[in-house]
């Protein structure tokens, strides 16, 4: 392992990804040589890149990072947000997995194959999902099969096809199983109609039951090219007919119902626009709890980086499906759940990092989200107060009093166990962490919004 | 027969179904390009009918 080498970048011995004074790398190994030519030369990587499918990348004649088996360096265009499957909403993961596929089977038209399918290697960038993992496609060999395909199906296939069947937003189930859902648990959990769509019976319920049994000491059969083009475009049938949208949207229409609160959304965002004016260094910022992303189109304004973290599966992917119609190309939705953010895991804790170490941004903003986390889930004004602090070096951050009346429905079948529930409580709280700059109480709630920076 | 298990290739199963998957999935191909092409010619000759 390399001094710089990215800790989530071991598995594939064709080279690996490192730092070199705070810029992002990649290796390629000289075993890999023969591949990263053919994959150069048979033009797939400029077909790949004009059609904005893959990340661009420079080369760099410069052994870096001195070792042996150094062939060349490449430096990928810059990926703002690195974020994980299991942030993702079901349309992220399902346009990952037709990308995929796509690319197989533009790899198979240059000659060469895709060796992983795994969503890790794919990124939303400029408003699309990109895949990053440039030293994925190898030369095809004749009569091979598809050697990623069970990681496609235990990656892409499952979690779809539970959250198609099951109807409930199940991406953290690749948290717990980031190499892939074995296909024998999605078989079991799928329920028993599923059999009787016939893709899904092939690639899930037959291919399970057939990777279960495996075998000591097979040989590899052949597979015609033609058969697997046939392989890929059933996947492809398969994914696009999966769908995710069967549960009415709770918090999805709290903008709707918000509008109907008369001046309440036109005066907080006339403050929020003039405050993110007075601050022209601001280049990157996080929603917190920013649902649609209403306040994150404000802020991004074409220009911003803005990360719109939700804890609401249907929101999130309401606002994805803006940024890809749109080609919002700096707005990143995100599913977080702020009470339990994303942890870090795999090989020694640190080959996946956590959310909070890769999403502080210039400024925080948690707009009507205080009373959810201090009412809603009992926590304290000064665990939040932290929070803040880790996301952002500038904070906007709107209270909302008792006497407000969705902090009334909130209290409506628990005991008012929250006499530290104030104003002055808030202040105190936060005054910890962050210095004043400006309060402004808005005249058409009992709410109040505050701009702070960190101590 | 667990120890057995944990030195099987998990994945030579995988590559013993994809001639089978692959196959079924042709021959669903073949017929969904049959009925299309039934279809579109029927849709031709209804529409020239119309006109």
């Amino acid at each position: 392992m390399q001094a710089n080498q990215l800790p989530s970048s071991y598995r594939d011995p064709s080279g690996f990804v490192f730092t070199h004074k705070g810029e992002i790398y990649r290796q390629v190994n000289k075993s890999f040589q023969p591949d990263f030519e053919a994959f150069i030369n048979s033009g797939l990587y400029d077909a790949l890149v004009a059609e904005g499918l893959l990340i661009p990348h420079k080369t760099i004649t410069e052994n870096l990072t001195g070792g042996e088996d150094w062939f060349t360096t490449l430096k990928p265009e810059k990926i703002e947000l690195i974020s994980y499957p299991y942030e993702w909403t079901f349309s992220m993961l399902k346009d990952a997995a037709l990308l995929t596929l796509q690319l197989a089977l533009k790899a198979l038209e240059h000659g060469m194959m895709l060796k992983d399918a795994t969503p890790f290697n794919v990124q939303l960038h400029n408003g699309k999902p990109v895949f990053i993992d440039t030293l994925s496609f190898e030369k095809y060999r004749d009569g091979e099969p598809w050697i990623a395909y069970r990681q496609f199906c235990e990656n892409f296939v499952g979690p779809l096809a539970l959250m198609h069947y099951v109807g409930l937003p199940l991406q953290q189930l690749l948290l717990a199983h980031p190499e892939g859902i074995p296909l024998l648990y999605v078989k079991k959990l799928l329920p028993y109609k599923s059999r009787f769509n016939l893709h899904l019976f092939l690639h899930v319920h037959l291919h399970a039951g057939v990777a279960a049994k495996g075998s000591a000491n097979s040989k590899k059969p052949f597979l015609a090219k033609s058969k697997l083009v046939n392989l890929l475009r059933g996947l492809q049938t398969l994914v696009a007919s999966l769908h995710f949208n069967k549960f009415e949207n709770i918090w999805g229409e709290y903008y709707k119902e918000a509008e109907t609160r008369p001046g309440y959304l036109k005066e907080k965002k006339a403050i929020i626009a003039a405050w993110i004016e007075q601050q022209p260094a601001l280049e990157t910022v996080i929603d917190i709890g920013g649902n649609e992303g209403e306040f994150t189109k404000l802020v991004a304004n074409g220009k911003r980086r803005v990360i719109c973290a939700d804890g609401e599966h249907y929101a999130v992917d309401h606002l994805y499906k803006q940024v890809r119609e749109n080609k919002l190309s700096n707005i990143y939705p995100l599913c977080i759940d702020f009470t339990n953010p994303t942890p870090a895991i795999g090989v020694n804790n640190t080959e996946r990092s956590s959310f909070f170490d890769r999403a502080s941004s210039d400024l925080a903003m948690a707009l009507a989200l205080v009373h959810h986390l201090a009412i809603g889930k009992n926590i304290p004004f000064d665990f939040i107060a932290d929070m803040c602090a880790r996301l952002g070096i500038y904070l906007i951050i709107e209270f909302v009093a008792k006497e407000d009346e969705k902090v009334k429905v909130l209290l409506q079948n628990k005991k008012d166990i929250y006499d530290w529930y104030t104003e002055e409580g808030f202040e105190n709280a936060f005054s910890k962490r962050f210095r004043l700059v400006e309060k402004r109480a808005l005249s058409s709630s009992p709410r109040i919004l505050y701009l702070m920076e960190r101590l | 027969m667990m120890s057995i298990l944990l030195y099987v290739d998990p994945g030579s199963g995988s590559y013993l179904i994809q001639a089978l998957v692959a196959a079924v999935t042709g021959f669903v191909f073949f017929f969904k390009n049959i009925r299309m092409y039934v279809r579109d010619k029927f849709q031709r000759l209804f529409r020239k009918k119309q006109s």
